[in-house]
């Protein structure tokens, strides 16, 4: 089928399959893949609105076992700067968060064998008692399949429990690419296969908790793969409709040991923009501004996108592999505006609640996002001794917290 | 392969008036530059850019000598394409003397420099000296102005004539305010000078920097897609690898330029991880489906030798 027979079928409303979509993805020029985007996210969202949300990104351990070949954010068991934040230090980030208006958390980390189920079922507790307004969206698919073999417990059970504890929604992070000859170079396979990624997600809509999902794009998939993670995400959601949004970024190959070269900007938009014409059903794709840069960040907003994602405050996984971008709330607005667009605060489910809130209040400005410990915190926080650890090393930690 | 989506009403129209040059009203500007249909401006851009240069993309590796310092003892380096002094000359003869080192170092490798206001200043903004000042620059080996800043021009006529008298040319013209009206005045100024692409060898419509108040990615591309539509007399539309940085420049060759500057002739990791070096701009202008073409500071095509 030639690309204008394909795009007519685009402008058409008509689902593409897969290879229509590779096809399309191939051979469109990147000026025509955008207006095709741009007219589904038209059509989908008339009235020129874009959203972002005020929330904190906290990692809170970067102690993991998973040891993803493209990752440059974790540390193994042992590391001298491996960390595990406190309560009172994520307590601290809370408030401060809601301090400018923040609504929820963004909490995930490494799969750190020293952290049982109770720590998170304690935390999340604590969380919602001191700060019930406050949403939790936390723990990405590979973390919670962590926690269910940590606990030996099926997912269905680690997942209604976290719901009980305070578990709001769930990132769609650690999707990658869903297709295990690809998880297996990048040696992420082992933390979740694309099925156990899926049937995680499933679990979670399944108990009534609405997630996003994501494509990290750009390490060793080729074009075909980056359509069949699009199609997989597709057809899950038309089974639970349980997805809020999609959000994809490129790999980031500094400090990694995967190393190589990060992909370019028009392949960004490229990619962004296929994902608007292949998740048909799904209603929100963000900007990953975080990864790409205010610029080409605002630009998605052209290719597809209708959020521009989170004010972030602080973030450590990107960073660790060399970005630095940082778009405060203010920053944020003024890109949505240029771009001729009117900018709205949401929360995770795209509730709208309301216009920027910079204007209605004094918000300090931001330059640079935060991260999670400053130097001298301490790396193995006091309540760390009422949990079970695994570890010889977490044994240790913890007796020394204890016989200090 | 066209694909048909109904554009703004307002956006087809001035896109019309450009395309059978009539003048734009204010409505057509409005429509040019404050919607959110970003593509179609830079679709039409794309187009004209093709008329002219084909899916050729031009560069040029860059090393940088400050005045101060002129005289170099390493190894020009391998990649080189342009040898540039920078910074603010403070005499004539200091400013002859530098050209003649580098020239001497830089051997084959065309050498430019300056800004051609600061040049203009040194002469006491008198357009005769510059013509002899142009004159003795280009006998100590100096191929071409690096830049002028649109906005120190005023009125072009006797610095044009300075430039051809004195046999020299600008590589660059830059609008370098980032004012909506400034930049609107200046394409207009520009597409109306007669015989001006000879001399100014491209026009850089990029703002500079302001850390204060950044450009954003959709204003950028319109200022580079309005540059290609509106001004056709300067042959190249040009943006900077190392100022604008790798995406943004990279989407801009899709959206109407065609010259990339300032592409680092040094590989070295003290520069940044986003910097680029040869195998980066390779690697970015053929994911922007179009074709690399290595030139050196003379605008000359150099061979690659890979």
């Amino acid at each position: 089928m030639s690309v204008s027979s394909i795009s007519d079928r685009v402008l058409a409303g008509t689902r593409l399959d897969r290879d229509e979509a590779l096809e399309l993805y191939l051979d469109c020029s990147t000026s025509q893949l955008g207006r095709l985007a741009g007219a589904v996210r038209a059509r989908r969202h008339p009235a020129g609105l874009v959203t972002y949300i005020i929330d904190r990104n906290v990692n809170y351990t970067n102690v993991c076992i998973a040891r993803c070949a493209f990752c440059a954010f974790y540390r193994p068991i042992g590391a001298s700067d491996g960390y595990v934040l406190g309560f009172e230090s994520i307590f601290q980030k809370i408030e401060e968060t809601i301090a400018v208006g923040g609504v929820q958390l963004l909490l995930q980390g490494g799969h750190n064998p020293d952290l049982p189920l109770d720590w998170y079922e304690d935390l999340f507790v604590q969380i919602k008692t001191r700060y019930p307004d406050f949403k939790l969206h936390a723990l990405s698919p590979p973390e919670i399949l962590h926690l269910s073999r940590l606990s030996q417990q099926p997912v269905s059970v680690v997942v209604e429990r976290l719901v009980a504890a305070g578990l709001d929604s769930v990132p769609g992070g650690g999707a990658e690419i869903l297709v295990d000859s690809v998880r297996r170079r990048l040696n992420c396979e082992s933390k979740a296969t694309a099925e156990e990624w899926l049937s995680v997600m499933r679990q979670v809509h399944l108990s009534g908790l609405r997630s996003t999902a994501t494509m990290m794009y750009g390490s060793v998939e080729n074009p075909e793969d980056r359509v069949e993670h699009l199609c997989r995400l597709r057809e899950l959601q038309d089974e639970t409709g349980g997805f809020t949004a999609f959000i994809t970024w490129s790999y980031q190959p500094p400090n990694t040991e995967l190393s190589g070269v990060e992909a370019t900007g028009i392949e960004y938009l490229r990619t962004l923009a296929l994902s608007r014409i292949v998740l048909d059903n799904f209603d929100n794709l963000q900007a990953s501004w975080v990864t790409q840069g205010g610029k080409v960040g605002q630009l998605s907003l052209a290719f597809g996108a209708n959020d521009m994602g989170s004010v972030m405050i602080e973030e450590n996984v990107v960073r660790a592999a060399g970005a630095e971008y940082c778009m405060d709330e203010a920053e944020i607005v003024r890109n949505i505006e240029d771009a001729g667009y009117v900018p709205k605060r949401r929360n995770m489910v795209y509730d709208i609640l309301g216009d920027p809130l910079y204007r209605q209040q004094s918000i300090p400005r931001r330059t640079k996002l935060a991260v999670a410990r400053r130097n001298g915190d301490a790396i193995a926080p006091v309540e760390l001794s009422r949990y079970s650890a695994r570890s010889q090393f977490g044994k240790q930690q913890r007796q020394a917290i204890d016989k200090p | 392969m066209e694909v048909f989506v109904p554009m703004d009403e307002a956006l087809t129209r001035a896109l019309q008036r450009i395309e059978q040059s009539v003048s734009l009203e204010e409505q057509d500007w409005e429509a040019l530059t404050a919607g959110s249909d970003l593509i179609s401006v830079g679709l039409a851009a794309d187009e004209a850019r093709r008329r002219h240069h084909g899916d050729r993309v031009t560069f040029v590796q860059v090393v940088e000598v400050p005045l101060d310092n002129a005289e170099a003892s390493d190894p020009i380096p391998e990649q080189a394409g342009e040898v540039r002094l920078v910074g603010r000359p403070e005499t004539v003869s200091q400013t002859i003397k530098a050209v003649k080192a580098l020239a001497d170092w830089a051997g084959v490798v065309p050498v430019t420099g300056f800004a051609l206001e600061d040049l203009l200043d040194l002469c006491g903004n008198k357009s005769e000296k510059l013509e002899r000042l142009l004159q003795q620059l280009r006998q100590a080996g100096l191929a071409m102005v690096s830049r002028v800043a649109f906005d120190a021009l005023g009125k072009p006529e006797p610095i044009l004539a300075a430039l051809r008298a004195g046999g020299m040319d600008v590589a660059s013209l830059c609008v370098d305010s980032p004012s909506g009206a400034t930049f609107r005045e200046a394409l207009l100024e520009v597409a109306s000078w007669k015989r001006v692409g000879t001399v100014f060898r491209s026009l850089a419509p990029l703002a500079r920097m302001d850390p204060d108040l950044p450009s954003t990615g959709y204003g950028d591309l319109r200022r580079v897609a309005l540059a290609r539509l509106l001004v056709d007399n300067i042959g190249s539309i040009q943006v900077d690898w190392a100022r604008h940085g790798s995406k943004l420049s990279q989407v801009a060759l899709t959206f109407g330029a065609d010259d990339v500057d300032a592409v680092s002739a040094v590989a070295s990791s003290d520069q940044g991880w986003r910097r680029s070096p040869r195998e980066e701009i390779l690697r970015n202008i053929a994911a922007a489906g179009l074709t690399a073409i290595r030139r050196n500071g003379g605008f000359e095509e150099v061979a690659d030798e890979g």
